[in-house]
């Protein structure tokens, strides 16, 4: 089955492994990833304040590359899918927005398309149970720690993905693959976000707090599916002097399920963390035939 | 002081401000809260008894990261960081000086990328901030490891429908001067060339 995907900026650069091993893990469960014609920037935040709609054009120019693509559209960003779902729920409401919109795009959205997470895809389309038949190399044993952050969940009336309190759906996934997934208080909580540009001593307290809960709850992982809570996680592990914590890898949900659907190491992604994963993996690697 | 801020950030963010009765769980659960001067809950509070300049002055509203935990654990359906944006929006159109001007700038650099190349390229986008906040040492060589390790690409990528998405900048920053609105807005994202 085709899905009409939208990597986003990140995954096309920063990001490249989650977007590499996204895409093998979906074509080995029979959904092939349709990359939008010429997508662009969705405009990475979503307008809050009521007069300031001119922030709803590009993520409008992309629903509408979707419309021509068959009317669904699936990301694997958090950011990405928060702002997507938000403004396609917006223009749902808002048709007088959406007018004044389409004449600033010059093609006309008709306010029709379904923005769907890659994790909801595998939840209501394929389902849990044909991805746990698909496993070939179980990861038995390995404590995984899902950390969902926020804009995969909140606010939860308009996101619509999962309880915002008590959220499953990576716990789902990662359990699965075979892993033992652990629940930890720090699990939505945010990880300060762009404040890792311009006030980075934020979001790296917050991530020390973040990783030494998980860790004191036994994980050897943390497991993602956003591209800035990856960044501000795993990243400042190497970088930051007089950093506390024991190395933890940080991981997104795609690589997890790359190595245990027996997917090459090529597909993986790995190479560009901070923390290293792979040793992680070493006892679970496919026996090459 | 004046009472009609607390009506137009009513209408800028259309929440139900005036119904905070200050519980504090927006408070408790801010995870920025350390770094702010007054928090979340005070910040209603001010915006109830219309304390305009120093709410517009104040660091907090540039501090808020958005992650919309006070909104979902509000028992009054307050969205508080959509009070947080209009009162961005509001310092911006007022032209006050941020007091995180960093953060500003950030934002202003990154539409003049996408206003560029259509798509956001961090390479370019920190270098280029780095310049302009006169930060260039503060962390530059965990930049160079970025490269090192490959996460972000040296060149930029640019898409066909580049023409089209300046035309809808250049359109859009008319609109706003026409109508007069001060803007947050592509067209003052020019000053960073």
């Amino acid at each position: 089955m085709a899905i009409p995907y939208f990597p986003g900026c990140t995954l096309s650069t920063k990001a490249s492994g989650y977007d590499r091993s996204g895409r093998a893990v979906a074509q080995a469960l029979g959904l092939e990833f349709q990359e939008l014609p010429d997508w662009q920037c969705c405009g990475a935040t979503f307008p809050l304040s009521t007069d300031n709609a001119m922030t709803l054009i590009a993520p409008t120019r992309l629903l509408r590359q979707a419309q021509e693509a068959g009317g669904q559209m699936t990301t694997l960003c958090a950011i990405c899918f928060h702002v997507l779902r938000r403004t396609q729920n917006f223009l749902q409401e808002h048709t007088d927005v959406l007018e004044r919109i389409n004449w600033f795009t010059e093609e006309p959205y008709l306010g029709q398309v379904r923005v769907t997470h890659f994790l909801e895809l595998l939840r209501d389309q394929l389902t849990w149970e044909t991805l746990r038949a698909n496993v070939s190399q179980p990861l038995k044993g390995l404590r995984v720690a899902p950390y969902y952050g926020c804009l995969l969940l909140r606010p939860p009336a308009e996101i619509q993905l999962d309880d915002p309190d008590d959220p499953h759906i990576l716990h789902e996934c990662l359990e699965a693959l075979g892993c033992e997934v652990i629940t930890f208080p720090y699990q939505s909580e945010c990880c300060g976000s762009y404040l890792a540009v311009s006030k980075p001593t934020v979001p790296q307290q917050l991530a020390q707090d973040i990783l030494a809960s998980a860790q004191h709850h036994g994980a050897q992982a943390l497991v993602t599916a956003c591209p800035l809570c990856q960044y501000n996680l795993d990243y400042p592990q190497q970088s930051v002097r007089g950093w506390a914590i024991k190395p933890l890898p940080v991981l997104y949900f795609t690589q997890l399920m790359a190595v245990a659907l027996g997917l090459p190491e090529q597909v993986w992604g790995m190479e560009g963390h901070s923390v290293d994963p792979r040793p992680l993996f070493e006892p679970y690697r496919a026996t090459v035939a | 002081m004046s009472l009609d801020f607390h009506e137009q950030i009513t209408m800028l963010s259309n929440q139900p401000i005036l119904l905070c009765y200050h519980c504090h769980k927006c408070t408790a659960g801010c995870p920025v809260v350390e770094e702010m001067e007054f928090g979340p809950d005070r910040i209603l509070r001010m915006v109830q008894l219309g304390e305009r300049e120093r709410l517009l002055k104040s660091r907090d509203i540039w501090l808020c990261a958005a992650c919309e935990t006070c909104g979902t654990r509000c028992p009054n359906g307050i969205d508080i960081a959509k009070v947080m944006d209009a009162l961005r929006l509001e310092a911006l159109r007022s032209g006050v000086t941020p007091a995180e001007p960093d953060a500003a700038k950030f934002h202003k650099l990154f539409l003049f990328v996408v206003q560029t190349l259509g798509r956001s390229h961090e390479a370019s986008l920190l270098i280029a901030y780095k310049l302009w906040t006169l930060n260039l040492l503060a962390d530059m060589d965990s930049g160079l490891q970025l490269f090192v390790k490959g996460k972000v690409p040296v060149l930029p990528k640019s898409i066909k429908g580049r023409d089209q998405v300046r035309r809808i900048f250049l359109k859009s920053a008319e609109a706003v001067a026409k109508e007069n609105l001060p803007s947050a807005n592509p067209a003052s994202a020019q000053e960073a060339k």
